[in-house]
């Protein structure tokens, strides 16, 4: 009986893991500017590259994803400046542009790296409950989730920056006349999520097969989940994570992943009709 | 100018001029060109470089040898990047535009379907040089890999034999991992076996924690994987990684993508594959097309299956067309209805089908240790293509231009 | 009614204009009588696109509403083609096909559209809406391999792909080769200049009003949903038109020409040309896919790149599309070296507020 719960547990636990980590970083890019990034899933493919490049030159596992991640960062920060920045005001001209950085990306790597990659092992072992084996690492994955809304809600909540760049979202041109430097605050918000879109490759690149196309897996299931979670982070993606995840997880179990899949989309659907806004136009609004 | 010089000029001029038309001879009989469609470029990029190669290789090793009928060849390569109108517009490129004299490619079976209504208004040759589910029963296609009576067939009695009764099905879920599966299920029952649970996984899901978990409850004695695509590849590393350990099975690993070279180990131990060829086969044919091979791709990764199916093919088109004495479809299906129509290959006899233009195989099972070492299981010999025959395909009395399947067969007419 | 073929909203007016597009219809027509067959059929197999270009051009370049939903359309018109075709029993059926396959799409679009421009979606909730209506369609399709998955004797065939369908046949004629060629000339001729009458019309009036302001076009007394939606469903038949053409010439369809990254291109070609005139994104689309299979012959690996630096730099240097930047810059020299500086000439074109 334990065994059967905890295995609904893993289970839930590792889809929530999984849109979590894809998602947190496109929300916040979309939530703070409105900006579409279809790169999202380059970003990711790099921190999976960076951490498997760092593990083979003899890094430690976990010092090769965050500073993954960190150069994912990093290079968010260049594409703002040189791309982004001038696509605030014109969302869908956003989407075209790092649509076409996308592709860029993706076929240069192709060519430079070729699509065939070495991988690296899953670490820490696995563990047994009843008659069902699983892997820790995976519930390691669903602790990074925890801790990534964790600290996403210490940095938006309770730092000055936090204070700032949440009335950006707000009002962008009073919160510049009150003095914020608006631009520093859009630069940083795009890198922490485009560094999160590195952290989340680097944390499944040992579970899976490299390829430069392997952001095309997370892509779908993220853009579902913002879209669904609406803008805010915390009071949105989160609660849409748990919603699909619970959809997800009904429907394999009942039909099979093509249902599953199918089911994700027709939810968007069905809740872009119903909810514009998002989970979050509902939640938040109670919250107040 | 003294004489002595005069002289030399003389000479070498002679020696020029004969030079010229030895070339100029040779010059007029024009080369036969072979139309290639592979993809090095994309995701199926890995997979298709060692075809390009193996073509080549074959190409200049013919050429060198003298060519087919004293003309040499030509390989025109365009690369439709995985995308299925591209073959489309290309397969018209080479057919209408450079009038190719026979048509080589294609990696999925999309490809593969795009092309043969577009082959099939011509009178030119297409060899598809895959392993696929079998079952295409048309005139103008030559196929030069192993079907699954002669995979299947030997895998899964292995299987059974070896490890237990009960099979846990992991496919793909599209055309060839659902026929994939009906074949299985076919023989599973003939075996009296029992297959206690399948999972048909959409292209591009990446994640098994629910696959691994619903494997555990059905507790079958051995899997069989037919996963396609490097998302769907992520599976062996998750199943190592939550312990699973049980024996595969595939038809369609070690053998294509080399996953045993990709993967770190112990993601693939244990897992047995049956094909007509793995680069770790070391009898003496074989070592030496490796070696040559090698010699000319040297950073080569692997030979892969396709690679080698499609080496062969150029070797295979050599013997229809002289034997045929005639570079016509016509002519060399003439051949084919004799049953003559063989090659000595690096991995045994290969010989094509009269009623189904597929080539029969000496097939071998390999299994893969924790270390990824492969080594060879057990030698089959040589097995027909026989199943289109058996269901009524017979390409020397009428063209269907069909794909077959074991729930879509010919009309009894 | 021809006095609508120039207009406010459309580029190119006048006799320099005309005797233009009049000297390229004579070239296309006689084109084949010098050129390879080869090339007189790539080229009628280029033109198949260009009706989706178009379609997509009038919802999003007209009428403001972003549509990733052009391969969904070209995906149920393909497929109905091919099934009716099939079950029809091809030959000189297969027009009807060709025509009840379009009505299917521009079926399916109407209820689509009144789903969501009833419900109010719009902006970019319109595109990922439309984007997850095509991906449901690819998903579905790309598992329907097994053979209970039939209409009549047509299989759909999953991923492989539905085949066996005539191509566009009268009696025991073949429509390919020259003859398509011709017949694609004339569809896109007559396409072309209906939706020239159709945006300078006062329906095309409303439409870009609409696209500018729809509370403005709504308070003028305008049921603006109405409009909306038979823009999407005239710009989503166009899409399905292409769809049962491309069936029909390759005799083969599959769900990759409904999913990622086919669902994208459509909207490529139409913001690299300007979005907001029917003779640039005509124009520019056909130049762009010439110039992709020229690329994609020649250096492969390097076309998929190019197409991304491509899609960049047109955002970036030339967001109202290249094709058109260019277009007016001709024109504007046209004028300069004409000497009529009153400015009045290019007056009345509206520009999108933002995109």
């Amino acid at each position: 009986m334990s065994a059967e719960l905890f295995s609904l547990f893993y289970q839930f636990a590792d889809v929530f893991a999984f849109l979590i980590l894809s998602a947190a970083g496109l929300a916040i890019v979309f939530g703070m500017m409105g900006v579409i990034n279809m790169a999202h899933g380059e970003f990711i493919m790099c921190g999976a590259y960076v951490t498997v490049g760092l593990v083979n030159l003899g890094v430690p596992l976990a010092i090769a994803q965050i500073l993954a991640a960190v150069t994912a960062g990093l290079i968010g920060v260049l594409v703002e400046f040189l791309v982004v920045r001038r696509f605030y005001k014109r969302p869908l001209d956003s989407l075209l542009a790092t649509w076409g950085l996308s592709l860029i990306v993706t076929q240069s790597m192709l060519l430079i790296v070729g699509s065939a990659v070495r991988g690296i092992g899953t670490p820490e072992g696995s563990f047994a409950i009843g008659g069902y084996t699983f892997s820790t690492y995976r519930l390691v994955l669903f602790g990074c989730a925890v801790a990534v809304l964790a600290g996403l809600y210490i940095i938006f909540m309770k730092t000055r920056f936090g204070v700032i760049a949440r009335a950006t979202m707000q009002n962008a041109a009073m919160a510049k006349a009150l003095g914020a430097r608006t631009g520093r605050i859009y630069a940083i918000s795009f890198g922490i999520g485009t560094g999160l879109a590195g952290l989340c490759g680097a944390l499944y690149a040992p579970t899976m097969t490299l390829i430069p196309t392997m952001g095309a897996t997370f892509v779908v299931e993220s853009f579902v989940t913002v879209v669904i979670g609406g803008a805010n982070v915390l009071l949105g993606t989160a609660p849409a994570a748990v919603f699909l995840a619970m959809i997800r997880m009904a429907l394999n179990a009942s039909y099979g992943q093509i249902i599953g899949q199918i089911g994700m989309l027709v939810a968007v659907i069905l809740i872009i009709r119903v909810l514009p806004e998002g989970l979050s136009s509902v939640l938040v609004r109670r919250g107040r | 100018m003294n004489s002595g010089h005069k002289l030399r000029m003389v000479l070498l001029g002679a020696m020029l001029g004969t030079v010229a038309s030895m070339n100029l001879a040779r010059a007029a009989e024009p080369p036969l060109k072979v139309g290639l469609l592979e993809d090095v470029s994309g995701d199926l990029a890995f997979m298709g470089m060692p075809k390009l190669h193996g073509s080549q290789l074959a190409v200049e090793e013919i050429n060198k040898s003298g060519g087919i009928l004293g003309r040499q060849i030509e390989l025109i390569h365009l690369d439709p990047q995985g995308d299925n109108a591209r073959y489309q517009e290309f397969g018209r490129r080479l057919l209408n535009r450079d009038k190719v004299d026979v048509l080589i490619g294609g990696i999925t079976s999309a490809s593969r379907e795009a092309l043969r209504p577009i082959v099939d208004r011509t009178t030119t040759p297409y060899f598809y040089t895959n392993q696929y589910e079998g079952g295409v029963c048309d005139a103008s296609m030559i196929s030069m890999g192993a079907v699954p009576e002669q995979q299947f067939s030997t895998l899964i009695p292995w299987m059974v034999e070896k490890f237990g009764k009960k099979v846990y099905v992991i496919a793909a879920d599209y055309n060839f991992g659902q026929i994939s599966a009906e074949w299985n299920r076919k023989i599973m029952k003939d075996l009296g076996g029992e297959v206690v649970g399948e999972e048909f996984i959409p292209l591009g899901v990446s994640q098994f924690a629910q696959t691994i978990q619903n494997i555990q409850k059905a507790k079958p004695d051995w899997l069989l994987t037919i996963n396609v695509g490097a998302a769907q590849d992520s599976f062996f590393e998750q199943a190592a990684a939550a312990n699973l350990n049980l024996p595969m099975g595939s038809s369609i690993k070690v053998m294509l993508g080399f996953e045993h070279k990709r993967f770190k180990p112990p993601a693939l131990n244990n897992m047995h594959a049956t094909a007509n060829w793995f680069e770790e086969i070391d009898t003496p044919e074989a070592t030496e097309f490796k070696k040559r091979w090698h010699a000319k791709f040297p950073d080569e990764l692997y030979i892969n299956d396709m690679g080698y199916n499609a080496y062969n093919a150029l070797y295979m088109y050599k013997a229809l067309v002289e034997k045929a004495k005639s570079i016509k479809l016509e002519d060399m299906r003439k051949v084919i209805a004799t049953g003559d129509a063989c090659i000595d290959a690096p991995e045994g006899k290969v010989c094509i089908d009269p009623k189904s233009q597929h080539t029969s195989h000496r097939m071998r099972l390999i299994s893969v240790g924790p270390k990824h070492e492969v080594k060879v299981e057990k030698d089959y010999g040589t097995i027909q293509p026989y199943w289109l025959g058996e269901i009524g395909c017979d390409l020397t009395k009428k063209n269907d231009k069909d794909q077959y399947t074991p729930s879509h067969l010919p009309k009894k007419s | 009614m021809f006095k609508l073929l120039e207009g406010p909203q459309t580029l190119g007016r006048g006799k320099p204009f005309w005797s233009c597009v009049l000297v390229v219809l004579a070239g296309a027509l006689a084109y084949p009588l010098f050129a390879d067959s080869y090339d007189v059929g790539n080229f009628a197999y280029f033109l198949i696109w260009i009706f989706m270009a178009l379609g997509l051009c009038l919802m999003w370049g007209y009428g403001g509403m972003l549509s990733f939903g052009q391969t969904l359309f070209f995906g149920i018109a393909g497929y109905g083609y091919g099934v009716l075709a099939i079950n029809m029993g091809g030959g000189t059926a297969t027009i009807a096909a060709l025509v009840l396959s379009v009505v299917l799409a521009m079926i399916a679009a109407g209820i689509l559209g009144y789903f969501m421009i009833w419900g109010g979606i719009n902006g970019i909730f319109f595109g990922i809406v439309t984007l997850s209506a095509t991906l449901v369609l690819a998903f579905f399709l790309g598992q329907t391999a097994g053979p209970e998955w039939h209409i009549g004797p047509a299989r759909l065939n999953g991923f492989n792909g539905m085949k066996g369908m005539d191509p566009l046949t009268v009696g025991d004629f073949y429509i390919e080769g020259s003859a398509l060629y011709y017949v694609m000339v004339a569809l896109i001729v007559i396409v072309y200049l209906a939706l020239r009458m159709l945006v300078n019309s006062s329906i095309g009036n409303v439409i870009v009003a609409t696209r500018e302001n729809p509370q403005r076009a709504e308070m003028l007394g305008y049921d603006v949903r109405k409009y909306q939606l038979l823009t999407f469903v005239i710009g989503s038949g166009l899409a399905g038109l292409s769809g049962a053409l491309y069936t029909s010439w390759g005799q083969f369809i599959t769900p990759s020409s409904i999913g990622l990254p086919a669902a994208a291109m459509p909207i490529v070609w139409v913001a690299f040309s300007g979005r907001s005139d029917l003779t640039a994104t005509l124009v520019g689309s056909f130049l762009l896919l010439f110039g992709f299979q020229t690329i994609t012959v020649y250096s492969q690996q390097a076309a998929l790149v190019l197409m991304g630096a491509l899609l960049l730099a047109t955002v970036m240097l030339a967001p109202q599309g290249f094709v058109l930047g260019i277009g007016k810059l001709v024109a504007d020299w046209w004028r300069g070296r004409r000497r009529r500086g009153d400015g009045v000439t290019q007056a009345g074109r509206l520009q999108p507020e933002e995109s």
